[in-house]
């Protein structure tokens, strides 16, 4: 079982509130969203394990079970071009369950016309293997999002 | 077994949508698939975590691999969303 946890804080508002039908139609995977507090902040690891991969806007981390959680910074993140993130850990670098991964501050991606919505999505997880999946409330980072069985 | 290596036309490369397309057409097949970068593993196409991992960006070759009954379609159906430059629908 994994427990996996909202890597900002802010308020749940569930795949479907992603403005982007890939992720808002689990084309990546299972899992919710959460629209981030604005202000500076950083981005944390959902679970504890390995990143095993980590790009400035998107990242994920495999834990022990082999269970890989893609976190998404906001939509369209890709065409900045890492401009407005700064990395707080390595690609291959084991993380703690909520260490921070990715500095951001999504009040500017939201001020460059992009939504800073965050996508936690379970990779090659069938939508069945989700449960307590939160789809709604506010959230601090660190709380748990759902589970994975 | 079929064998077919192309470049990654996706601007972002194989992330996000490129890479759910991707995932999602291997998924239906019946058949073991694999997608390799030059001198690599070979990795499951039906995996978006190990698809995600492989990192294949814009401009890089690929190659694809296949065994069994339908290779050969697979392989150009997969052939086709790594093509485009902006893959659209599912």
């Amino acid at each position: 079982m994994t427990r996996v946890l909202s890597p900002v804080p802010g308020r749940v508002v569930g795949l479907a509130g992603v403005p982007d039908p890939v992720f808002a139609q689990a084309m990546v995977g299972p899992g919710t969203a959460v629209d981030p507090a604005r202000g500076p902040g950083a981005a944390a690891a959902p679970v504890a394990g390995t990143i095993v991969k980590l790009h400035p806007h998107a990242y994920v981390v495999v834990d022990a079970e082999g269970h890989g959680v893609l976190v998404h910074l906001g939509i369209d993140t890709v065409q900045l071009k890492g401009a407005g993130f700064e990395l707080l850990a390595a690609e291959g670098d084991r993380v703690e369950a909520g260490q921070p991964v990715v500095a951001w501050d999504p009040a500017a991606i939201e001020a460059g016309g992009r939504s800073p919505v965050c996508a936690v999505v379970a990779l090659d997880a069938g939508a069945d293997a989700l449960s307590g999946v939160r789809e709604d409330g506010d959230v601090e980072r660190g709380a748990e999002l759902f589970a994975w069985s | 077994m079929s064998e077919r290596t192309i470049k990654v036309e996706s601007k972002v490369g194989l992330h996000a949508r490129p890479a759910a397309l991707f995932v999602q057409t291997a998924a239906q097949a019946p058949i073991d698939v694999t997608v390799a970068k030059p001198g690599k593993e070979p990795v499951n196409a039906k995996s978006i975590l190990a698809v995600l991992a492989l990192d294949a960006r814009h401009g890089e070759e690929i190659t694809l691999r296949a065994d069994g009954d339908g290779a050969d379609e697979l392989l150009a159906k997969l052939a086709a969303v790594v093509a485009e430059a902006e893959p659209k629908g599912a």
